[in-house]
């Protein structure tokens, strides 16, 4: 009988959804607050990170990333709100390893431990079994230096080690704070198919990083924080649709013709010698609107603002340190 | 190479034990043990706690047997274990502040998330080390140091007085420097600062409060911990105005479980 219940166990637990039945987030945080003095980190953050997808973590540096997967963690002590994982507070977890692993600073290691007594320590704290270790070691490719002092490794190799600790008790849940810095481009590339397939595997991912360029090859999700706000929580096409502006160029010999032609079709229209740049209407339309009376078209292309502009306009208010642009920088002097 | 990472098949199959205290226990042991410090302050305090004993009785016993003597033989085969201390205390600081030092207290904390437990669990360690380590150097140092004594005819049996109490006080004034050094390194979280005060505290402002004037001072200095606790560790001390063994070392254990609660209080309050 107790076979049976396991094999259905093992059945569940191979199909999607680790612990929570299927649909109930794994990572619900709700109204998180966090202060220090004056100074608000986190805001009143509220996001669910669901299983089976990748959650893109996004923000400039010090908009509170770090602060609210500490909370998530709990190492620190919210100031009003909550997060629970899989249904119940971090701290409350009996294996809190084997539920959720973390990637945290890469550096959280004393340099005189080596590799593997580092995995050690924590495999035997969650009585994870100690064959994992190896396991592990050899997912990140850190096997040969595995009986090294970690003091000599270099920020690759820390943050392979730190990845390696995230996953020593298979936890449903992963949570990673900007894993890929520090990495070459192989690594960077291995994160990225890391994540991917936790995330096929039916494990919830939440992934920090303060590059929209990371999150665009990354992420199926995004929660977009600035100040300490919430400032997005969509998928990605639905960021890319919302969010990177798009127009389209329409250069032609009679330009001034074209835009009062367009300016009567309610169209929001900007002319610069012969071109044009028309908000409102895709190319197509375009064309068709501006064929139709017989004008000459020399180009028309459908101009998309990058992701990164985007992210940049959507957290331009809440960037804590900002240098000017190499140009202003002249024209002021 | 993904495919090793598969959920984990016991994690919800009953009748597998849940990780408790003991293994909290065993991990800090594992991390205690797998770092070049540990054994460094662990040889240096067999070191000094039985070399220096050794070596002074070795010089000593001749001025001890003569006529000329003012002190105790008995003060001398404990005589290394007051820098001995030294060790113990960079112990007791190093366990908790090299966590804050490199940021692995989050690791830590995110392993065992129950902060009282994760402190017990570093006291079980260091003090079972410290009592162990201490008890063996106090023997170690007073066979070899009695050799030298017992040489000139006034070698002190394990039977005598408080001398059996001093061999076993050495391991518990250890183990409970350590524990106020770990105490003190919770508060301080910085690994100089911490140890300049403990070690300030024991033997700097330990020796200068006996310079206080009147009944006052004197209690002061009595009851400051390296005087306190340490009387334990000797059959007879060199300095007549301590407490008693055991009275000094109830008001040292007192102090540093006061300390030591303090710590918790902070600690379990903090973010890590």
């Amino acid at each position: 009988m107790y076979a049976a219940t396991i094999r259905r166990q093992a059945r569940r637990h191979a199909h999607h959804t680790p612990s929570a039945p299927p649909g109930v987030p794994l990572i619900a945080v709700r109204g998180l607050t966090k202060t220090y003095g004056q100074k608000v980190a986190v805001d009143g953050v509220t996001f669910t990170v669901e299983p089976g997808r990748v959650t893109g973590f996004l923000g400039p540096n010090g908009a509170g990333k770090s602060t609210t997967m500490r909370m998530i963690l709990g190492l620190d002590r919210p100031t009003a709100g909550s997060v629970t994982v899989n249904g119940h507070r971090y701290t409350d977890a009996p294996a809190p390893l084997r539920e959720v692993g973390a990637l945290l600073e890469a550096r959280a290691l004393h340099p005189g431990r080596t590799a593997r007594n580092h995995l050690r320590w924590l495999a035997v704290s969650n009585r994870i079994p100690e064959r994992r270790v190896d396991e592990v070691l050899d997912l990140v490719g850190l096997t040969e230096v595995a009986d090294q002092r970690v003091g000599k490794f270099s920020l690759g190799m820390g943050q392979r080690l730190g990845i390696a600790v995230a996953l020593l008790g298979e936890p449903p849940v992963v949570v990673l704070d900007e894993p890929v810095n520090g990495l070459d481009p192989e690594g960077i590339r291995w994160v990225r198919t890391l994540a991917r397939q936790l995330a096929e595997q039916g494990r919830t991912v939440l992934v920090s990083s303060h590059l929209m360029s990371e999150m665009a090859l990354t992420a199926d999700h995004l929660v977009v924080i600035g100040r300490g706000r919430v400032l997005a929580d969509c998928s990605m096409p639905e960021f890319i649709a919302e969010h990177a502006a798009s127009h389209v160029r329409v250069r032609t010999p009679r330009a001034a013709e074209g835009e009062t032609l367009l300016r009567g079709h309610g169209l929001d229209v900007a002319r610069t010698g012969d071109e044009l740049r028309v908000q409102g209407l895709d190319a197509a339309g375009v064309g068709e609107l501006l064929g139709g009376q017989g004008l000459l078209l020399h180009e028309l292309t459908l101009v998309r603002s990058s992701l990164e502009d985007a992210f940049m306009t959507l957290t331009a208010d809440s960037v804590e340190y900002s240098a000017a642009m190499p140009q202003e920088a002249g024209a002021t002097r | 190479m993904i495919d090793t990472v598969s959920l984990d098949p016991n994690r919800h199959v009953p009748g597998v034990r849940r990780p408790g205290f003991g293994d909290t226990v065993h991990a800090e042991w594992v991390k205690f043990w797998s770092v070049r410090s540990t054994f460094w302050s662990i040889a240096m305090l067999f070191v000094l706690g039985a070399g220096l004993t050794v070596l002074v009785c070795a010089t000593s016993a001749e001025w001890l047997a003569s006529s000329d003597a003012d002190e105790s033989p008995a003060a001398f085969v404990t005589w290394g274990m007051m820098f001995a201390q030294i060790t113990a205390v960079a112990l007791g600081t190093l366990i908790v502040t090299t966590e804050y030092g490199t940021g692995m207290i989050r690791a830590t904390l995110a392993a065992s998330p129950r902060r009282g437990s994760v402190l017990a669990a570093k006291a079980v360690v260091l003090t079972g080390t410290l009592l162990v380590a201490g008890t063996v150097t106090a023997f170690a140092g007073y066979l070899g140091g009695n050799w030298f004594l017992d040489r000139e005819g006034i070698g002190i049996a394990l039977s005598e007085d408080g001398v059996l109490r001093a061999m076993v006080g050495s391991g518990l004034y250890l183990a409970g420097l350590g524990l106020f050094a770990m105490a003190v390194g919770l508060l301080i979280r910085h690994t100089a600062a911490a140890l300049s005060i403990v070690l300030a505290l024991v033997f700097v402002v330990g020796n200068m409060a006996f310079l206080l004037p009147g009944s006052w001072g004197e209690y002061i200095a009595k009851l400051l911990p390296g005087n306190a606790g340490g009387g334990i560790a000797t059959p007879v001390s060199f300095n007549p105005q301590l407490l008693g063994p055991w009275t000094g070392f109830a008001v040292f254990a007192a102090e540093t479980a006061a300390l030591l609660i303090a710590a918790y209080v902070v600690f379990r309050r903090r973010d890590a």
